[in-house]
């Protein structure tokens, strides 16, 4: 069986979206239905969960194809568990579920460590570099334009380094708001204001490349 | 956990720059796995750190090429004679700055290497010389260690020639050996004087002592021999009598200093009071 990974458009995240039933109740109505034979319920936590267990496994170092594989492995773990004995704590289902995919990248990475010790010299030196594909890289240096026009666009030199400093030298909140004399309040304002900014210009990028991609 | 607070605490943004501790990055992983609006959020906020990355990236090769370009465009827009000074100018801070700093560090170098041998070498000397101070000392205490066992040694076979002597003049046959026949001292009676004498042995003489034992006789007795202060100066158990119904002992004239004395015989195994107790006195040698 073959579970597919779901994703969704960017949706802005706001404070009075329309409220989701908790987490905890959804995932233990989901263990209950498949632990009682509801194959709905195993579509429905496939659908629920997918898109996060591939970025989880992507921020864990896995490749778009390991991710991908792991994403299906860990399904099959998780579901083979839940229709067998359920699990003990229903609303950890989450917490369940993000263990199993760290679990199973672990033993990839100890299986890969395995495999490199007998590695073929020759066979590496002849493998091709993972560089960045042209797509990618056009929207790598969009993405660098349009914060150039966010930097540009921004009131105050304050602000501007603002940004840099958290973006770019990654120092933490607490330092900037001190160095620059800011409170928190302005500090959180700035960063909500540049995002969305950013999503705008990137937005208008994205629409731009599909009139042409169309035409 | 919340949204507010995921806004409030940039846990967004710190989750991908990897700042998050670790029990909050896992409150988050589990919380996004299923929150559609957060995977949205991070895919912002991944675009936009690379975008300010990119940019800062760009920015930083741009300022080096374009500060190269403006030197060759000075150079260029220069005419040729005061290029050809420009060109000498730089070949002259070379030949003044350059060059002697250049030999100068190079002599820094040797001077600095030099130092380092020199280091080196004085370090050797010293370890040797602690070396040298270590074997001296040594050297020493074994002499005084030596000497010392000597002297024992000596002591040793002093005292062994003595106690040669000794037994030697023991097994020879002894004539005009005193001998003080002693009854016991009855309870009640009060001597101020003992009423047996003998004179000390002169040299190693001995000394010989007949007890008479009261009936009926234990199979073996404990003797003591006190001096006038109580002070123990001789013990002797497991003693047997004779066929006489007496004991017989003989005690060496060392041990018999002048002044008066007691002899406890006690039966082995029975109670201090019944025990016999004999006096004398000895005199000076005469």
């Amino acid at each position: 069986m073959m579970f597919p990974i779901l994703g969704r458009s960017r949706a802005p995240m706001s404070t009075d979206a329309e409220p989701e039933p908790a987490e905890a109740e959804v995932a233990a109505d989901l263990v209950r239905r498949i632990a009682a034979g509801d194959a709905s319920a195993e579509e429905e936590l496939v659908r629920r969960y997918s898109r996060g267990l591939v970025y989880l496994l992507r921020r864990l170092g896995a490749s778009p194809e390991l991710a991908d594989d792991l994403h299906q492995e860990t399904f099959r773990v998780v579901l083979e568990r839940l229709r067998r004995k359920g699990l003990d704590d229903p609303a950890g289902l989450a917490a369940f579920l993000r263990g199993t995919a760290r679990n199973l990248m672990t033993a990839e990475r100890r299986k890969t460590a395995r495999r490199r010790t007998d590695a073929d010299d020759d066979e590496l030196a002849q493998a091709v570099h993972p560089s960045p594909n042209q797509l990618s890289s056009v929207l790598h240096d969009e993405e660098a334009e349009i914060v150039r026009t966010l930097i540009n666009e921004l009131p105050t030199d304050r602000d501007r380094q603002l940004l840099l400093r958290f973006y770019v030298a990654e120092e933490e909140k607490d330092a900037i708001c001190a160095a620059l004399a800011l409170d928190s309040l302005h500090f959180n304002r700035v960063l909500f204001r540049a995002r969305q900014r950013f999503k705008e210009l990137l937005e208008r990028f994205e629409q731009r490349q599909a009139r042409s991609r169309a035409s | 956990m919340k949204h507010l607070d995921i806004e409030d605490n940039q846990v967004i943004d710190r989750y991908v720059l990897g700042s998050l501790p670790p029990d909050e990055a896992a409150e988050f992983e589990e919380h996004y796995l299923s929150c559609q609006q957060c995977l949205d959020q991070l895919a912002l906020a991944e675009s936009m750190q690379r975008g300010f990355k990119r940019a800062a990236g760009q920015d930083v090769a741009r300022i080096a090429a374009t500060r190269q370009l403006a030197l060759v465009a000075w150079l260029s827009r220069l005419s040729r004679s005061r290029q050809a000074a420009a060109l000498l100018l730089t070949l002259l801070v070379v030949a003044v700055v350059a060059l002697p700093g250049g030999l100068a560090l190079r002599r820094l170098g040797q001077v600095d290497r030099e130092l380092a041998e020199t280091r080196r070498a004085l370090e050797q000397e010293k370890e040797r010389s602690a070396a040298s101070s270590r074997g001296t000392a040594d050297v020493e205490k074994l002499r005084s260690e030596l000497d010392a066992n000597r002297r024992e040694l000596a002591q040793e076979q002093q005292a062994r020639a003595q106690a040669v002597q000794q037994l030697a003049q023991a097994q020879t046959p002894q004539a005009n050996v005193p001998i003080l026949f002693l009854d016991a001292v009855r309870s009640g009676s009060s001597q101020e004087a003992p009423p047996f004498q003998l004179r000390r042995p002169s040299g190693n003489g001995w000394a010989v002592f007949g007890l008479q034992l009261d009936p009926p006789l234990a199979p073996s007795y404990q003797a003591t021999l006190r001096d006038s202060r109580g002070k123990v100066i001789w013990r002797g158990p497991g003693l047997r009598p004779d066929e006489r119904e007496s004991l017989s002992l003989s005690l060496p004239g060392s041990l018999l200093e002048p002044g008066d004395y007691t002899l406890t015989v006690e039966a082995a195994g029975s109670p201090a009071a019944s025990a016999s107790r004999f006096s004398f006195r000895v005199l000076p040698p005469g």
